[in-house]
């Protein structure tokens, strides 16, 4: 089997990463936070799928997880609250070839970027979307966020909050052409790098809700499924997730789910108690917005002038012409 | 006359060819055909695969659509069920069967120009409303291109069709990544230009601004607030030269010129790829070889440079040497195909003598060559063979050439074979047409009909060849094209009235002597027997096949035809003729095998294996009678006849056994929080997958240890026995370690 020359000179020339090709600053979340394990997590997808760091950029909004641009040794871009999506379609949109990637909080995404998330969603537009969901906003120290459980007490709800919490899960597999939806743990490394590997290499707008713990604001938040496997609810499935047989043996509460059964994605991800973790919802067939939209649009700038050109003579009036016909 | 002496002058016109006595009638002249063509006297009034609309504009654009099928779609969105309907339906026939009749005599149109003159000539007064309308359903036509019928000239119409068509998808994706490429180059010497000191300088700087504002700007302060503090970054002179290079040539290649930009000063002519020999395409392509590696070494710099992967002393000394021989297949393919069409007439022109040579060389050239005489006799009797090797073998003896794509179809099925060949064109080395378009003889059958007869007679069976299908030549190869191809010969029902006038249905092969029977050229090699004369020892040509020699010395072949007013005659057939027909077979038999069908080699193995296992079940029989067999022999007896033996459970993984006094963590669980890191980073360690391991369990204290296992958030360090009896506190740390062993 041959290849083109091109492609044969890549081959060649190949440079191979480590994970410390992909670390950068050291990292300023607290002690125990779990954006640690995601970031470990994404790492070693940099490194297994040898992304090559000029050609990958992390987006992100603000917030305690949107710092996250900064410890990678990548492109990234941290932008501002609520925007992630709209600047990573346009990285997107400019250059198909990189591999985008947002993360993005609960408040950053549910809150005041949920219109941007609701519409990146329909878009389909090839990007991995992380959403570290906490419960809190943590960078502001303590305020309910729009997934905080209902009674929480915080800065801005000392009563405890009075509404249901919004289920990030549902929202995203209620919108039109949505592909992919996966929900993980911090707590489970081994299934947080399979989802969001799984995630990475799905073509289209990859969404994964990471439920996380905040140890410095809500460090009880989550005990009782941290030191229970029982109430996490592993989704397993033919080509779905790897599980090894010591996660296995340890978490033994599976249930087979089919990711392209929607309805029964939407039933799962209904459940809080116990958490389910894998891949709800997994459609490659739905069409990215860059399939669609100025396919093979590429404009030289030969083309651009000579194009305009065309349009302009349609209404120019040249000079002769008025003379020939005063003449006549 | 008596029967002896009846067979005995059929017997002589066997072995000899010469028609002796009165009892054997020349079938020149007599206007016959065989039996089971008798139903296909007028083509336009059957609804059969032909003509094709050759798809140009409109939905399909670049198919090829069978006539019946664009029909079939139009009644299905305009003729509603019932009366109405029905009446629509009945026009768009007849309008159907119109267009029909045009093409067959000749008529080369459009299908939306045909449609209209056909419209016209239905016209009439007593239904004068039908004109407008099927003139009315013809506007809502979806598509429109050129009506082809079967004839002679209508492969090369077919085929060049589906290569326009793969030549356009080809067009577009080059475009696309020259294109791309050409603003990728632009786009990195324009960036060079804004940074350099040229690109800075206030007449620079004022040209970028357009519209009435410039005077609002003051250029000279902007070009040295620009200047001031930036480093020197100017594009190396190497990377210039050779980023220009690679856009110049990009721009000016002349294998796909953009259509927009064509004519235009400075834009090469596009160049043709459509030949009507072999030499003129062979000599083109050699020739424009060495710019085509060009085109290819520019890609190629072009892709490294806008990735940023170009390194000077890794690529230099690769692309200084770089010229056509450092091609890949993968290359090519983005480039055209040329086309060659050879005229029916040309085939030993020699011009196209070096056939094989082109197709052997690997070369992207596509070959349609139409075949007009099949059987050898005419063959030997013009002196020499075309390309050096007989007409129905050219495509067989391509296959062997290694890496040629090869369709072999007679016209009548080139429609059904129309993806074959439009495959071809996807296929990166050379590919042949190879099809029979009959003799076009005065007086002989219509194309469509001579070249269906051709193809079921297994005078030139279809069959293609993909060399990239697969690995085995199952996939390669495919015979399926054919009608019944397990079959020696097709077997189609033939139903007429006999003389009592009762209906009759006969099964009927169709032989290759039926095929020769439609060819005046062959006539001296029958003879026609009056039916008073029929006797026992005629017999079908296809049973007489299948006879010993001995038993075959005692019969005489025929074979079954109808007149021009379809009444039943026997027509029996010399040695010679029989002679052509068993070769032709036994050509059949091997393409046979090349499909699978009745392969030799497999069916002896079959056998062989039979053998044995017949061998094997005779041996058990002649065991020992049942009860003194050994009870593990009669175990199997017992096991369920069907299904698999249920295999038991996988056991599960056992936890590896762990001393309770050592310390450890569960590492796959850790969820890098660094806390324990923060505690002791020489006794606490990541592996290469950042997930903490204990490096060093005397780099630290057994507090350290305790107290990292209760600060980790998921609880996976378990800190074991103290080390040091001497450690301050112990009794305390142990107590609290409890929780986590």
């Amino acid at each position: 089997m041959t290849m083109p020359v091109t492609q044969c000179l890549i081959k060649l020339h190949e440079a191979h990463h480590q994970l410390e090709d992909y670390q950068g600053g050291v990292p300023r979340w607290c002690s125990g936070c779990g954006d640690n394990a995601i970031l470990t997590a994404v790492q070693r997808l940099c490194r297994d799928e040898d992304l090559a760091p000029e050609r990958t950029v992390f987006v992100s909004g603000i917030g305690c997880s949107s710092r996250f641009p900064h410890y990678m040794k990548t492109y990234g871009f941290h932008g501002i609250h609520g925007r992630a999506f709209p600047i990573a379609q346009g990285v997107k949109m400019a250059r198909p070839d990189l591999a985008v990637f947002v993360n993005t909080g609960d408040g950053d995404c549910c809150s005041i970027g949920a219109a941007h998330w609701i519409h990146a969603i329909r878009y389909n537009m090839n990007l991995t979307v992380i959403l570290h969901d906490n419960q809190v906003y943590g960078l502001t120290k303590k305020q309910a966020s729009p997934t905080s459980p209902i009674g929480m007490k915080s800065n801005t709800t000392p009563r405890g909050s009075y509404l249901e919490a919004m289920n990030p899960l549902t929202v995203t597999l209620g919108v039109t052409n949505v592909s992919f939806v996966a929900q993980a743990v911090d707590w489970i490394p081994e299934l947080l790098y399979d989802i969001i590997r799984k995630a990475y290499l799905h073509r289209g707008f990859s969404f994964v809700r990471i439920i996380q713990r905040c140890p410095e604001w809500l460090p009880k938040q989550f005990e009782p499924w941290l030191h229970d496997p029982g109430k996490t609810l592993l989704l397993t499935h033919r080509d779905g997730l790897a599980i090894s047989p010591e996660l296995a043996r340890t978490y033994r509460n599976q249930i087979e789910h089919d990711p392209l059964d929607m309805n029964r994605a939407r039933e799962i991800a209904s459940a809080t108690d116990p958490i389910p973790v894998g891949i709800l919802y997994r459609n490659p067939s739905v069409p990215c917005y860059e399939d669609l939209h100025g396919v093979g649009e590429v404009r030289t700038a030969e083309q651009v002038r000579a194009g305009l050109e065309a349009e302009f003579d349609k209404v120019t009036v040249w000079p002769q012409d008025d003379g020939a016909r005063a003449a006549a | 006359m008596d029967t002896v002496a009846r067979f005995d002058e059929q017997r002589l016109f066997f072995s000899t060819g010469r028609r002796h006595g009165e009892g054997l009638d020349a079938v020149d002249g007599l206007g016959l055909r065989p039996a089971l063509l008798a139903g296909y006297r007028d083509l336009a009034r059957l609804r059969y695969d032909y003509p094709v609309v050759l798809v140009g504009t409109g939905r399909d654009a670049g198919e090829v659509r069978a006539l019946s099928s664009v029909i079939d779609d139009v009644l299905r969105e305009v003729a509603p069920r019932g009366l109405e309907g029905e009446k629509l339906r009945k026009h768009v026939l007849r309008l159907e069967r119109e267009i029909r009749a045009l093409t067959a005599s000749g008529a080369r149109r459009t299908l939306a120009e045909l449609w209209g003159e056909a419209a016209q000539r239905l016209a009439s007064p007593r239904d004068p409303s039908a004109q407008e309308v099927l003139a009315g359903i013809g506007d809502k036509l979806d598509l429109d291109g050129w009506v082809a019928d079967c004839d002679a000239g209508m492969p090369a119409d077919v085929v060049t069709h589906l290569w326009q068509a793969a030549q356009k998808r080809k067009a577009k994706a080059f475009r696309r990544l020259v294109d791309r490429l050409v603003v990728r180059l632009s786009d990195i010497l324009r960036a060079a230009f804004i940074q350099s000191a040229v690109g800075r300088q206030p007449e620079t700087l004022r040209a970028t601004l357009g519209g009435s504002y410039k005077d609002a700007f003051d250029f000279g302060a902007m070009s040295k607030l620009l200047t001031r503090n930036v480093p020197h970054d100017e594009l190396p002179p190497a990377r210039r030269q050779r980023i220009e290079w690679a856009l110049q040539v990009l721009q000016t290649q002349p294998f796909y010129v953009d259509e927009h930009l064509a004519g235009r000063p400075g834009v090469p002519e596009q160049l043709a790829f459509r030949f009507t020999d072999c030499a003129s395409a062979a000599e083109a392509c050699r020739a424009r070889l060495p710019k085509l590696a060009e085109v290819v070494k520019a890609i190629a710099i072009a892709e490294l440079e806008a990735d940023g992967r170009y390194a000077d002393a890794k690529h230099d000394p690769f692309f200084a040497h770089f010229d056509e021989s450092a091609l890949t297949p993968e290359d090519v393919v983005l480039f055209p195909d040329y086309l060659v069409c050879i005229p029916a007439g040309e085939n030993d022109a020699p011009r196209n003598a070096g056939l094989m040579d082109i197709l052997s060389a690997g070369l992207p050239v596509k070959v349609l060559v139409e075949t007009t005489d099949l059987v050898e006799e005419a063959s030997a009797g013009a002196g020499h063979f075309p390309f050096g090797v007989r007409a129905a073998r050219l495509a067989n003896t391509a296959t062997g050439l290694g890496g040629v794509y090869v369709v072999q179809t007679a016209a009548s099925n080139l429609y059904a074979m129309r993806e074959r060949v439009a495959k071809a064109f996807a296929h990166h080395g050379a590919g042949l047409f190879s099809v029979y378009v009959g003799t076009g003889a005065e007086g002989a059958l219509p194309t469509y009909l001579a070249a269906a007869a051709a193809m079921e007679s297994r005078a030139f069976p279809a069959f293609a060849y993909d060399p990239h299908a697969g690995a085995t030549q199952a996939a390669r190869f495919a015979l399926e094209d054919n009608p019944q191809p397990e079959a020696d010969w097709p077997v189609e029902p033939l139903e007429y009235a006999d003389e009592a006038l009762q209906r009759v249905r006969q099964e009927m092969p169709f032989t290759i002597a039926d095929f020769m029977l439609c060819d005046r050229r062959y006539a001296s090699h029958f003879a026609r027997i009056p039916r008073e004369r029929w006797n026992d020892a005629m017999v079908p040509a296809d049973e007489w096949l299948a006879l010993d020699a001995k038993r075959a010395g005692d019969k005489v072949p025929y074979v079954l035809a109808v007149d021009g007013e379809d009444v039943l005659q026997r027509v029996i057939a010399d040695s010679r003729l029989m002679q052509t027909v068993v070769r032709y077979r036994t050509f059949w038999h091997r393409l046979q095998e090349q499909g699978g069908i009745h392969n030799s080699h497999a069916e002896i193995l079959l056998a062989r294996e039979k053998a044995k296992w017949e061998e094997a079940r005779a041996k058990e029989r002649e065991e020992p009678a049942p009860g003194s067999a050994p009870a593990a022999a009669a175990a199997p007896a017992t096991a369920p006849a069907a299904g698999k033996a249920a295999e038991p459970p996988a056991p599960e993984p056992a936890e590896p056994q762990r001393n309770p006094d050592e310390a450890w963590i569960e590492t796959s669980r850790c969820p890098s929080c660094n806390e324990c890191q923060n505690i002791n980073d020489r006794m606490f360690k990541y592996n290469e997958n950042k997930q903490a391991y204990i490096a060093d369990v005397n780099a630290g204290t057994y507090r350290q240890l305790v107290e990292a296992a209760e600060i980790c958030q998921v609880a996976i360090i378990h800190p074991g026995k103290p080390r040091n009896p001497n450690e301050p506190g112990l009794a305390e740390l142990v107590e609290r370690a409890k929780a986590f062993l």
